[in-house]
């Protein structure tokens, strides 16, 4: 059926290699969702690594207002009263993960996991209609693309106002489709390029002096890259970390990178191994002053890259060709700074903590719990203050990975990149709107442990739930397996104060911390 | 202790502050032919207070009631302020009377745990990092089970594949001591060497009655005994962190309780 689809007919199978063949990317990368009314396809916040083409009927994007958050199966993080958490000094259970259980039969609104086996729907679709400024997908619409490689969340709601069919692709599929078939790469780029591409440009400083004709000019040849593999987390937990190299040390640089999403290290030959530097994320730049000092001085022959930089896990780029620059950026802008004059003034002992962070893979994080075991008397006030706060069940271990006097403890950091969240089948984990906290639903967690199976770090663990009489709960109705959903640190949402474990720390030991800040911190 | 030195700094300006409002109150007190020791013994009895309600704190984590590091610093520092209150308010270190010498037994058992207390989360997290092993209290059992597991399973290996009992002789006769449970306590708290001393006079003991095959086998149990020295010295001061407390916790209850009865007697009798 796909393979007759204009779309996929149109692309030139002789292009892919034997080894990748086009029919293989149907089959393996693409798959056929049928949709009735209501079901939501993707939903506003999500991560998702698929995009999808509409084959027959009509999808509807909702607008402005946009669909309320607890119609989408989102938490609603109300702070908790003064009497709630009064009452619960004495509600808190001496058994584990007690659940109100009747309360999951009685939600209201889309979640329908509980009910409907596929996915999550909206219940008033008429009402949507009617309230939201609506946009249609018709047939041969591609959409979900920038959310699948750019790493990004979904930026809004798509939803069957009736069936429709739709294609989905996964996004090493549409990455390979890609490589080999240029009017699919064209058509993609031009959709990010229309998109997103000229408002994520305006953030970059060096173009702040652009006048808007040269800044068409720059965002018309932007070369779009990702590196690594989406799904890093993997490879990353048997060990295994990939790191592809994206420019060497002593190549001759042809563009800019200005770093989209995920992170790049930027390393040195010193010795017989490798010296981080410094690591980029987003609207970070590599190879800024080399093509500066290349333009400023073109009889110049020392002009290679001086460094190398290599994809953590997953890196998506932008890459400006030199040509651009040289034309319309570098005649704008001062001689830059060379980034790397301060890691060079270090010796490796003062980095050697940023060198075990990024081979943890704990740039990631914005809020890592760091305990300094120093000062830390190993009393566990910490432990019981997030048992107190979480009807009596602590939502972190007291240990990790130790560096030096650094212990990185097994708590939810809230990543920047939150692989988590890709892949949830009904959206229970979420980044909260008001803050950027990782949550997770308890109502619309379906236990499948997609998110605890992601997490690089192990932070999300699996529980039994039971009921208030401390009876495991069963699902009777299929498995008659214990009922399982997924727990991990939720920074205390609702509740005043910040995170109870860093208020109830007596000796100032632990913290939350965006690694980039505490790496700087500790060499001060 | 840099930290909290720095922390110490407010709450120690504050129980200045206070000690010279209680300064003058007495004076006034004194000069008014009132009853000095009335005014002491209510600052006393509110600082002793304020101490206690650091530990109901600690119950309250779901509350916004300021951070404990805050409050650890504030009893720190009230602590000594109730040592100078309690003998401003005496005017001795060891009061006449049974009652009151039972209310200063329990007054000064209760200080002398809170400075034994300041002084061990000073030094032993420190000397626990120090360790290079980082381990929870609970699972110390288990651990040292598992080690001991190890090192039996190493004896019999050497023995079943040589067919010499000296290692195993020698084990059950000396190492087994050690791994059967955590060993030199006080040893560890005073930071001393002599489980290190131990393993090596005991392991060189036996060494020259094993031949060449069996060495690596000594050497492996060794390698054990010194693993299980780490997790010994994890135990000696995460158990101290924690009992000290056992001692200072529910006795300053019972001071505040018997102070309380001391007001009552104070207030019937003193009309």
């Amino acid at each position: 059926m796909l393979m007759a689809r204009p779309e996929i007919r149109s692309i030139d199978a002789g292009a892919f290699p034997n080894t990748l063949p086009l029919d293989g990317i149907v089959r393996y990368d693409m798959r056929v969702n049928r949709y009735r009314a209501g079901d939501i396809v993707v939903r506003e916040g999500d991560y998702g690594n698929s995009a999808f083409l509409v084959l027959q009927g009509e999808l509807v994007i909702a607008g402005s207002p946009g669909i309320p958050a607890e119609q989408l199966g989102r938490i609603q993080t109300h702070r908790e009263g003064t009497f709630r958490r009064v009452a619960n000094l004495w509600r808190n259970s001496w058994v584990p993960e007690v659940r109100d259980v009747d309360r999951y039969g009685r939600r209201t609104g889309d979640q329908g996991s509980q009910t409907r086996k596929r996915g999550a729907y909206l219940q008033d679709v008429p009402a949507i209609m009617r309230d939201q400024d609506t946009i249609t997908l018709n047939e041969g619409t591609l959409f979900g693309e920038l959310a699948a490689l750019g790493r990004v969340p979904r930026s809004s709601t798509i939803f069957a106002e009736r069936p429709a069919i739709v294609m989905e692709i996964r996004w090493q599929g549409l990455r390979d489709i890609m490589k080999f078939d240029h009017e699919w790469r064209r058509k993609i780029n031009d959709l990010y390029r229309g998109a997103a591409l000229r408002s994520y440009l305006r953030q970059i400083d060096i173009l702040s002096g652009v006048s808007n004709e040269q800044f068409s000019a720059i965002a018309k040849h932007c070369l779009f890259e990702t590196y690594g593999t989406f799904d890093w987390s993997a490879t990353f937990r048997r060990g295994k970390p990939d790191e592809p190299i994206i420019a060497s040390e002593g190549d001759y640089p042809d563009g800019l990178l200005v770093i989209r999403a995920g992170f790049a290290r930027v390393s040195m030959r010193y010795g017989k191994g490798r010296r981080t530097l410094t690591y980029l994320g987003a609207g970070d730049m590599y190879g800024l002053d080399e093509l500066y000092q290349a333009w400023e001085n073109p009889n110049a022959t020392n002009l290679q890259l001086r460094y190398t930089i290599s994809a953590l896990g997953y890196v998506d780029v932008i890459r400006i060709p030199v040509t651009v620059l040289e034309e319309h950026v570098f005649p704008t802008i001062k001689e830059p700074d060379d980034p790397s004059t301060g890691a060079l003034q270090r010796n490796v002992a003062e980095d050697a903590l940023m060198e075990w962070a990024l081979d943890k893979r704990y740039m990631n994080g914005t809020q890592s719990m760091v305990i300094d075991m120093d000062k830390c008397i190993r009393c566990d006030d910490c432990v019981r203050a997030c048992a107190a706060t979480h009807g009596g069940n602590p939502r972190f271990r007291r240990e990790g990975p130790i560096f030096d006097h650094w212990m990185v403890a097994n708590a939810c950091m809230h990543c920047k990149d939150p692989v988590c969240m890709i892949g949830c089948p009904t959206g229970a984990i979420h980044r909260s709107i008001e803050g950027g906290t990782v949550l997770i639903n308890d109502d619309t967690c379906i236990g499948c442990a997609t998110c605890a199976n992601s997490c690089p770090y192990n932070n999300i663990v699996m529980v039994s739930i039971r009921n208030r009489q401390g009876v495991a709960v069963i699902d009777t109705a299929e498995s008659g397996q214990p009922i399982q959903k997924a727990t991990k640190c939720d920074l205390c949402a609702g509740r005043p104060g910040g995170p109870a474990c860093v208020r109830a720390c007596p000796h100032d030991a632990l913290s939350r911390v965006d690694f980039r800040d505490f790496h700087v911190g500790t060499m001060d | 202790m840099i930290n909290l030195a720095h922390r110490l700094i407010v709450p120690l300006i504050l129980s200045v502050a206070v000690f010279g409002a209680l300064w003058i109150l007495n004076e006034r007190a004194a000069k008014e032919l009132g009853d000095p020791a009335i005014v002491t013994g209510w600052f006393l009895f509110g600082t002793i207070l304020f101490l206690g309600a650091y530990n109901v704190r600690k119950k309250l984590a779901a509350f916004n009631v300021g951070p404990a590091r805050v409050w650890l610093a504030m009893h720190i520092a009230g602590g000594l302020l109730a040592v100078t209150l309690f003998l401003f308010h005496t005017g001795t270190l060891w009061p006449t009377g049974v009652y009151e010498q039972i209310l200063a037994t329990l007054f000064w058992i209760v200080t002398f745990t809170g400075f034994f207390g300041v002084a061990v989360i000073v030094t032993y997290p420190r000397r626990l990092t120090d360790s290079g092993v980082e381990i929870i209290f609970e699972e110390i059992p288990g651990e040292v089970y598992s080690i001991r597991e190890r090192a039996e399973a190493e004896v019999v290996a050497c023995t079943e594949k040589y067919g010499e009992s000296t290692l195993a002789d020698h084990y059950v006769d000396t190492l087994d001591w050690y791994f059967r449970r955590p060993r030199f306590y006080i040893n560890h708290l005073v930071g001393g060497i002599g489980p290190e001393a131990w393993i090596r006079s005991h392991g060189d003991a036996v060494r020259r009655y094993l031949s060449a095959d069996e060495t690596p086998f000594l050497d492996r149990l060794l390698a054990l005994a010194k693993q299980k020295t780490a997790i010994d010295r994890q135990y000696a001061c995460q158990d101290i962190m924690r009992k000290w407390l056992v001692a200072h916790v529910p006795l300053s209850v019972a001071l505040i309780g018997i102070s309380v009865w001391h007001l009552i007697l104070v207030y019937v009798y003193a009309k």
